[in-house]
């Protein structure tokens, strides 16, 4: 007992006090939020998820360079806290260390932590540099980011200085194990001070430290730095599956009296963790088509205003005084923000803390639509079109067979025995384009024998604009009278061509009782190819750019089987476009964006055919109806619909099938 | 203020018409109905006006067959406070349509204003907003663009032939035909359709508001489709010889010249 041990237990029980007390207003805002979440299955999943993301940094180091940086400095506070529970230790009790693991361990233990130190400092180092040398528009300016990087530079820099002092002012037994700090000591003797002023710098350098680790415990709660505390749970708490579904409203429940989310407090708890969680690197808006276009949205901006909303609110949250919250679009966060999003979600798949956006959007257009009505005017007759014709362009359910006029498709309701049962969807059946595709996809399933049937006039729109648009009534209208008709016929497979349908017929009819097995064409075509009962044999001598589908490949992650089918081809030669996979760019259609005017900057659907146009490939290649018609327009605009063809993956299998 | 609109049921812009057996009219099976669109205009502008004036109430009346309650309830989710239906069978024309209205809005204690559309979607005949008002010996401003509203009646302006504007003044009670550009009908909020769906809607029969069938003025029959659309035909040849044979073809083939 010592000095040390009366002042450090007043100022660490102050500061953690203090930061113990932001944590539980934290902690009670998760709780004050009213939306319901259930993210607590799957433990064992969890964990080794989480394990890989947390501990391993699985997600973080998709980034190459940043990733690299930010796992180093994530490993080195781990090992370094170590260092720092053990100083906390032996200035409450002088001779309490952790040198009963042995020598060898303790050993092995200072060493790793005189590397971090200094590979902590070489990583700080990088960011400052990343930060205000290359500044990445996604990084942007943050005072927040200026004093994170002021404070873990001095908390290393004091390490070392520590270390240096103590080497040169005690000799302790363990001094070889730390080469980093030795080679500093070499260094520190040319000062050539004596023996007590090197023990006292050791000290003056020690409580440096200590004081610099308090004010982080002090400063962490208000700032992105909550991440280090936030982004392990939220890791832990993830979907599991790419795929998923939004959650339905049960519109039967008359105690639900709101639809969506008007205020911040009517968000789940885990959309609170979401905000708590984003550390601004700013990979969700290097990759977002409406950010990369100009438009108001960023989905990184959306985070940090909605969790700027929870703090403005904060008081009337915690006290229960829920309608005096103020509203989600409050100035920062406006209509255009929440219209811009296309649902791509490049945004979800890039946060490395699995941040979920759409959700947010979704809901808070749940609200706009169902509870006020406020949404883009082109948007009303999309949703009376789907009401009456069920069907979001204006035509009448008898036209949708015309596509296959002379085909002889025989429909359910003809008694066919099938296979797999062929959804057209509304694109392919009343856009003339589109139709060309399902022809040609309708006839490689002759070609292979494949017995299927159609729905014909039964079919309606899957629901899947409307939900994307916020008009959950309507989808699930549609819905379910899809699913009553398809479990009429008691459909066990589904092909389909058009990956909105795709994903909502797989993943989000379930909850309306649709259980089927739904395939997408791609995944379709590949089988039949591997099989054998297609045989594409034409040579196609010609360079071929793929466009990933955002609904196809990040939400159901099927990114492999079109690149098969592709590659399946004779001769053709198969070019990724500067984005693709994980990173593709979207086509600008999704989110019910298909049927909005885009009059913010530039167009997405040029922005996207301009990278395909850079592969300088003879045919951009897509495997959705949206994607055929936004490239198609895009080619058209850069006038060079002579030298470069958009078509549909089906339609370059047909013609090389004899 | 007692506000009204007169509404009608229409088959949708898609529908794929037929006639029916007796070719005496169209075959309503299968047929999606909505409310007609310069309707939507009329709810609109009534719904606004209330918003304008407290204490107001919209209600909207239809005259027809049971189906057409469900256009009451459309109006109803946008926002109307009651509705009246007055049963009239599916042939009723325009007189005794008008002539129903004008007796239920008689049953009424004041009437103020009434909305319709300018014409239905369906018949396009745009007879029901100037007899109603021959019925209830008002005011009738037909064709609107644009309404004030004063205390004592309204400034109404109106679509000329020509694209120019006439401004009609007229007092209370005062029937106003909608024209499109009236306003942005909206889209009914989710709460507003579960709403509509326990309103009580009037049940009125065609005697009760001294409808008979001495007032059914127009027998329909003999009902025939457009003939299908035929191709067009390329004149080829230098531009002289085009234009004789375009003269020729004109003169000869479709006789209009």
């Amino acid at each position: 007992m010592t000095w040390q041990t009366f002042v450090f237990v007043v100022v660490a029980g102050l500061a953690f006090g203090y930061s113990g007390y932001r944590f539980a207003i934290l902690y009670r805002l998760l709780k004050a939020q009213r939306g319901k979440a259930n993210r607590l299955g799957h433990l064992g999943a969890r964990t080794l998820a989480a394990i890989a993301d947390v501990f391993g940094q699985r997600a973080v180091l998709r980034k190459r360079g940043p990733g690299i940086m930010h796992a180093t400095i994530f490993w080195g506070f781990l090992i370094i806290t170590i260092g720092t529970l053990e100083q906390f230790v032996s200035t409450i009790h002088t001779s309490a260390n952790f040198q009963f693991i042995g020598q060898t361990p303790y050993l092995t233990l200072i060493w790793l932590q005189d590397f971090f130190t200094l590979g902590v400092l070489l990583a700080v180092g990088y960011a400052a540099y990343r930060r205000y040398v290359i500044r990445p528009e996604g990084l942007g300016k943050s005072r927040d980011a200026d004093l994170v990087l002021t404070f873990t530079s001095s908390l290393m820099v004091a390490i070392l200085l520590m270390n240096g002092f103590h080497i040169l002012g005690d000799n302790p037994w363990y001094r070889d194990a730390m080469p980093v700090s030795k080679y500093l000591a070499t260094g520190l003797a040319g000062l050539g001070l004596s023996q007590e002023s090197n023990h006292a710098l050791w000290l003056v350098f020690k409580w440096v430290h200590m004081l610099i680790v308090l004010g982080f415990a002090m400063y962490i709660p208000s700032s992105k730095h909550l991440h280090v505390i936030a982004a392990g749970p939220n890791s832990f708490l993830k979907r599991l599956s790419r795929e998923k579904g939004m959650t339905p409203i049960n519109f039967e429940d008359e105690s639900i009296q709101q639809y969506g989310t008007a205020r911040i407090t009517d968000m789940t708890w885990k959309d609170g963790l979401d905000l708590y969680s984003c550390t601004e690197c700013g990979r969700c808006q290097d990759l977002c088509p409406a950010y990369n276009t100009q438009k108001p949205l960023s989905p990184k901006a959306l985070i940090m205003d909605l969790k700027e909303n929870l703090h403005r609110n904060k008081a009337k949250a915690l006290a229960g005084k829920y309608d005096e919250v103020g509203p989600l679009i409050d100035g920062n966060i406006t209509d255009d923000v929440i219209w811009a999003c296309t649902s791509c979600r490049a945004c979800e798949i890039a946060c490395p803390v699995f941040i979920e956006q759409t959700d947010k959007i979704f809901d808070i257009r749940r609200n706009l639509v169902m509870m006020e009505s406020r949404f883009p005017a082109e948007m009303q007759p999309v949703f009376k079109n789907m009401e009456t014709n069920a069907s979001p362009w204006a035509f009448n359910p008898s036209e949708r067979v015309n596509w296959a006029e002379g085909l002889n498709i025989k429909t359910m309701a003809e008694g066919a025995e099938i296979e797999v049962l062929l959804w057209v969807g509304c694109a392919a059946a009343f856009d003339d384009r589109n139709k060309k595709v399902l022809r040609a996809f309708a006839s490689l399933l002759k070609k292979a024998a494949v017995k299927f049937a159609i729905l014909g006039t039964e079919e309606q729109c899957t629901g899947d604009p409307a939900r994307r648009m916020g008009n959950e009534y309507l989808y699930q209208s549609l819905a379910k009278a899809n699913v009553e008709t398809l479990n009429r016929y008691n459909v066990k497979r589904i092909v389909t061509a058009c990956p909105h349908c795709f994903n909502t017929l797989k993943n989000e009819y379930k909850e309306f009782g649709g259980n089927y097995d739904v395939i997408h064409h791609s995944q379709y075509l590949a089988g039949l190819i591997g099989e054998g009962r297609i045989k594409p044999t034409k040579a196609f001598d010609e360079t071929v750019a793929f466009h990933d589908s955002c609904f196809l490949g990040r939400w159901n992650d099927v990114f492999k089987e079109p690149r098969d089918v592709i590659n399946s081809l004779p001769a053709a030669r198969l070019v990724e476009m500067k984005e693709h996979h994980d990173s593709s760019m979207c086509c600008g259609a999704g989110g019910g964006r298909m049927w909005m005017e885009e009059t913010i900057g530039k167009r997405i659907n040029v922005a996207r055919t301009e990278q395909a146009l850079e592969t300088k490939a003879g045919v951009v290649a897509s495997s959705c109806p949206f994607c055929m018609t936004m490239l198609t327009d895009g080619v058209k605009t850069k006038d060079m619909q002579d030298k470069v063809k958009v078509l549909d993956i089906a339609e370059l299998i047909d013609q090389a099938t004899p | 203020m007692n506000i009204f609109v007169c509404i009608k049921q229409v088959p949708d812009t898609e529908t794929k018409i037929k006639l029916n057996a007796t070719s005496s009219g169209i075959d309503p099976a299968g047929i999606k109905w909505i409310l007609s669109t310069y309707d939507e205009y009329a709810v609109e502008e009534a719904l606004r006006l209330r918003e304008k004036n407290p204490g107001s109430t919209v209600t909207v009346l239809s005259a027809g067959p049971a189906r057409v309650i469900e256009s009451i309830r459309t109006a109803l989710a946008m926002g109307a406070d009651n509705g009246i239906h007055i049963d009239l069978p599916e042939t009723a024309d325009n007189n005794s349509i008008a002539k129903a209205l004008a007796g239920a809005l008689k049953k009424e204690a004041k009437v103020d204003l009434v909305f319709t559309g300018k014409e239905a979607l369906d018949d396009s005949a745009a007879q029901v907003s100037q007899l109603l008002a021959e019925y209830l010996d008002a005011a009738c401003v037909t064709v609107v663009l644009g309404v004030e509203y004063g205390p004592a009646g309204v400034k109404a302006r109106r679509e000329v032939e020509g694209g120019a504007v006439e401004v009609i003044e007229a007092s209370f009670p005062v029937i106003i035909a909608a024209q499109k550009g009236l306003n942005e009908p909206r889209y009914a909020s989710l709460p507003n359709i579960m709403k509509a769906k326990k309103k009580e809607v009037k049940a009125l029969k065609a005697a009760d508001v001294g409808v008979s069938d001495a007032d059914q003025k127009i027998r329909y029959k003999n009902f025939q489709l457009p003939p299908p659309k035929q191709a067009g035909k390329k004149i080829a040849g230098d531009p002289a010889t085009q234009a004789k044979e375009l003269v020729r073809l004109l003169h000869e083939e479709a006789k209009v010249v």
